[in-house]
């Protein structure tokens, strides 16, 4: 669409520059055509008006002279005057007073008998003499003795001359100049000059630069170019012209340069008045008119495309944001209709999910609640069969403990799915929690005899921030799904590892590894396995139990509530991986300082990277280790070493090992050696079963893996002489709170007087407030730190808790800061949240248990 | 009547009690004292009134009473009416209030017998 419209506008563009370059081009070349036809049509005008102009002049100047001649003649009487010389100086007297320069008879034979001036022969005498003999007026040209030109006028009077021939007409003559003078011929010959021809092209007269005698010589060698003749042709056509005593008129070229031509005939004579005017006059006006015309029209064009460009950039640009936002338009529109198909798919995928969770809750439920029924029923109708009763109640037990487990899965579901499941962060150690999992699954795991095994590796920080409920949760979910879904005997496989967290120095990733050697799941079955209520349905796990929402509610804590990851990798028949991975914040405790003698130690397993781990850790604490795979390798190193009286402190044998285990090992290093080397096993089992068995070999103790550095340091310090930390009961940590003042809110008599008597008894000195608005009075009137605490009850009436609590945190008092602790019977996650939040220092659950107060107002308390 | 006799007579737990407050003397006073503690009238009088909110602050207080005198009977039911009651009025608590009622005249009775016999 946006190409469309670019196509069209630039086309329509380049349309409009070419109709405008065509259309001006048009005018341009039409004006400068025109310019020159009017330039032709003005010369054309301007020449036959000046030959006009001029042959009138000529034929005045001719008919007065002629006048001159005639009133001459008449003064002749009509007798002979020939030889009359008074006549004939009173004749001459009057030609002189009338300017001619010559006088005479012309007889019939062509003859002039000059009685004034001089002897002059007619140049052309037949056409003159044709004409006076006709009685018609004629002027010619002729030669003086002297070879000069002479104008000649005859004027027919026939009149007896004597003689033998009669004189049939009175000839006077002039100076050629007379009358080119008087023609003004040559006059300002920038512009226009004329000569005078007879029709053989011979001059009469002629200007000073054509030499030639003949107008048609001068043609043929000079012209270049008559208008497309050559100049015969030219020649031929002006001649026909003169024959038919037309007006001729043409352009030529001469010398570069263009003249333009008008040929009109003299009356009175047989000549011509041929005239030229050079093109440059009139052209030069014209042309500067022309050009001034022609770069205007550009100008005009320029500015006309300019405008255009302007418009059609301004349009163009006014589009493409239109465009742009049109585009944008249809996105939104698109993305939200997108977004509306979605969220209607979402509510039918959680509408039928509902269904579907309703369908299988009922199923889930109804399967345990028969069984609790029904044996509920069989034990009643076998009240006295006590071994039926018996396996009937542990039948009830299972399907009870199923149910709870099912129901506390369902509740943990809701509070997710309505966004209530917080985290409760707290300082967590590792330790205790990897710890804790392995004990917690190790019954399981040994009555299925699966192989299990524990390993840690690089773990720098010990103690994290996390929920340590929700973690042992996740992880239990993991291991016992790992647990129920692999055959016996297959194995079991935890890791933890540590890595630096991408969210910065205060955080360490962390890695949790459970690996199994199970029946692994189907493709499809992966996409579905943290969705609620999947189970895979096939033969295989028909009877293994489960609520189905275990995963689901574990990817939840993993990933919306902790923000972390958690992948699967599973092939049916091969096994499952799960890899959890955290970021959690280190937790800020300075770890005591674990540093061992420098002691050589040795460590088997056949876990490579434990090993090398265990090394590492040993490391860190001061110890320097050596490790090896095998018994029988661990074996020879021992004996060397003690060879070299360089023998080791203490030995780490694990108890699963290839070929010779662990209890051989030692059973072998114990015959070998005399010395009473310590020898420990380590083993992520439960020792109960082999410990007999070990400490007959001569093993001295046990560490249970995972192996954290706190747990190596802790085991093996007792060789050390280290003294152990003195577990001093808690009484005795606690300070003599004797005489503090304590406030205590609580609107229930009984409960006063029960807090008031226990905490009486410590030494402390309790004052009463029944509600929380007296509360804030009592604390208002009292002088500044004269309570060490208040005890807040949350429900009161008047006022609770909660807002007492914010009133006097907002008081303007130096001790408005002071310790206040709530006192309630709702133990809820969320209850002690709130109370943090409207700025309570800590919680104590009711009913009151002197113990917990006071230790809390001992860590509280100034 | 002793007063573990009285405890196990209301459904409380004597040996908890004892394991708190420590003298027998103790205990004895606060049970005592639980027959003048207003806060059953305050429950009956609010549900007559469809106050549920100063119901639940009482039943609350009754809840809490109990459990810092271990009358475990009592308290798993006030407990259970103060959290039907916690947002507002439900129809289970129509029946716990009943029960509650119930329990609270055995404990009540129960008390008074062991008053008639200390002879007090």
């Amino acid at each position: 669409m946006k190409d469309k419209t670019t196509r069209f506008l630039t086309g329509s563009l380049i349309g409009v520059v070419v109709l405008c370059v065509c259309v001006f081009t048009f005018f341009s070349v039409r004006m400068s055509f025109q310019s020159s036809y009017t330039i032709n049509e003005v010369g054309t005008l301007y020449m036959s008006r000046m030959s006009q102009q001029t042959s009138n002049h000529f034929e005045s100047i001719i008919s007065l002279q002629l006048d001159q001649l005639r009133s001459l003649a008449d003064t002749i009487p009509s007798a002979e005057v020939h030889q009359d010389q008074e006549l004939q100086e009173d004749l001459i007297l009057q030609a002189k007073a009338r300017d001619f320069t010559y006088l005479g008879f012309c007889r019939a034979d062509g003859r002039v008998d000059m009685i004034f001036g001089g002897q002059v022969t007619v140049t052309d005498p037949q056409p003159f003499m044709e004409s006076l003999m006709s009685d018609r007026q004629k002027v010619a040209i002729g030669v003086n003795e002297q070879g000069e030109k002479v104008m000649l006028l005859g004027m027919p009077s026939p009149f007896p001359t004597g003689g033998e021939h009669d004189c049939v007409a009175l000839v006077a003559g002039l100076p050629v100049s007379y009358i080119s003078d008087n023609l003004a011929l040559e006059e300002n010959s920038e512009q226009a000059y004329s000569y005078i021809i007879r029709k053989d092209g011979t001059y009469v007269i002629r200007s000073a630069d054509a030499y030639r005698d003949s107008y048609f010589e001068r043609v043929r060698v000079m012209y270049q170019d008559v208008n497309g003749l050559t100049p015969d042709e030219y020649i031929q056509a002006l001649s026909q012209a003169m024959d038919q005593g037309a007006n001729y008129s043409n352009e030529f070229t001469m010398e570069g340069e263009r003249y333009h031509l008008f040929c009109t005939y003299l009356p009175y004579s047989e000549w011509y008045l041929i005239t030229f005017m050079p093109y440059g006059v009139m052209d030069g006006t014209i042309k500067s008119f022309t050009q001034e015309w022609t770069s205007l029209t550009m100008i005009s064009a320029v500015i006309i495309l300019a405008a255009l460009l302007l418009v059609f950039f301004k349009y163009f640009k006014l589009t493409r944001a239109q465009l742009r936002e049109v585009e944008k338009a249809r996105q939104t529109a698109e993305a939200s209709r997108r977004e509306a198909v979605h969220a209607q798919k979402e509510a039918e995928h959680a509408n039928q999910a509902k269904s579907e969770f309703l369908s299988n809750m009922s199923h889930d439920i109804r399967t345990p609640m028969n069984a609790i029924v029904g044996m509920t029923a069989i034990a009643t109708a076998n009240l006295d069969d006590v071994q039926q009763v018996q396996n009937c109640l542990r039948k009830i037990t299972l399907s009870s403990k199923h149910l709870l487990g099912l129901i506390n899965d369902v509740l943990d579901m809701s509070k997710i799915e309505s966004g209530k499941m917080t985290l409760n962060m707290d300082q967590v150690s590792l330790r205790e929690v990897m710890d804790g999992i392995v004990s917690i699954c190790q019954p399981q795991i040994r009555a299925k005899r699966q192989q299990f095994d524990v390993f840690i590796h690089d773990i720098s920080t010990e103690n994290v921030l996390c929920d340590s409920v929700r973690l042992n949760q996740v992880l239990l979910n993991l291991l016992s799904n790992a647990i129920k879904f692999t055959p016996e005997g297959g194995e079991i496989h935890i890791a933890l590892y540590e890595e630096d967290s991408p969210k910065g120095d205060d955080h360490v990733r962390i890695h949790i590894q459970v690996k199994d050697t199970g029946i692994g799941m189907s493709e499809e079955f992966q996409e579905h396995i943290f969705d609620s209520f999947s189970r895979e349905d096939s033969q295989r796990v028909h009877r293994t139990e489960g609520t189905g929402l275990g995963m689901a509610i574990t990817k939840f804590i993993v990933v919306d509530a902790m923000g972390g990851t958690i992948d699967v990798d599973s092939h049916q028949g091969t096994g499952t991986e799960f890899l959890v991975t955290l970021d959690l914040e280190k937790a800020e405790v300075t770890e005591e300082d674990m540093i061992l003698p420098n002691w050589n130690m040795l460590v088997v397993d056949d876990d490579r990277q434990l090993c090398e781990s265990t090394v590492s850790a040993l490391n860190s604490i001061g110890i320097n280790a050596d490790w090896a795979l095998d018994g029988e390798s661990a074996l020879g190193m021992v004996s060397r070493r003690h060879e070299q009286a360089n023998a080791y402190h203490i030995i780490l044998l694990d108890w699963k090992l290839p070929g010779m285990d662990g209890i051989a090992t030692a059973r072998r290093i114990r015959e070998e050696l005399e010395e009473d080397v310590p020898i420990l096993l380590i083993s992520a089992y439960d020792w109960g079963e082999i410990e007999h068995e070990a400490k007959e070999a001569g093993i001295n103790g046990f560490i249970s893996k995972p192996l954290f550095k706190s747990t190596l340091f802790n085991s093996l310090r007792k060789f050390a002489d280290i003294p152990e930390e003195e577990k001093k009961p808690v009484e005795l940590q606690i300070r003599d709170l004797t005489g503090r003042r304590i406030l205590l809110a609580e609107d229930n008599e009984l409960n006063w007087e029960v807090a008031s008597e226990l905490l009486g008894e410590e030494g402390l000195k309790l004052e009463w407030a029944e509600n929380g608005q007296i509360c804030v009075e009592m604390f208002q009137k009292s002088p500044v730190g004269y309570y060490d605490a208040i005890l807040m009850d949350v429900r009161m009436p008047v006022m609770g808790g909660y807002e007492a609590t914010r009133l006097i945190r907002a008081l303007e008092r130096e001790d408005s800061a002071l310790p206040i602790i709530a006192m309630t019977a709702d133990a809820f996650a969320e209850d002690v949240k709130r109370s943090m939040d409207c700025g309570m220092n800590a919680h104590v659950a009711k009913p009151i248990d002197v113990r917990e107060v006071t230790r809390i107002l001992d860590k509280f308390v100034k | 009547m002793t007063l573990k006799e009285c405890y196990a007579a209301m459904g409380g737990d004597y040996d908890e009690a004892m394991g708190r407050l420590r003298s027998e003397k103790l205990v004895q006073k606060f049970v005592l004292k639980f027959l003048s503690d207003q806060s059953y009238d305050l429950l009956c009088a609010s549900m007559e009134a469809k106050n549920y909110e100063d119901a639940f602050r009482a039943a609350h207080t009754i809840k809490g009473v109990c459990q810092n005198l271990s009358f475990t009977t009592l308290g798993k039911s006030s407990s259970a009416l103060s959290e039907a009651l916690r947002g507002g009025y439900t129809p289970e608590a129509d029946g716990l209030a009943e029960q509650v009622g119930r329990e609270y005249q055995q404990t009540v009775a129960a008390i008074r017998a062991f008053q008639e016999a200390a002879g007090e």
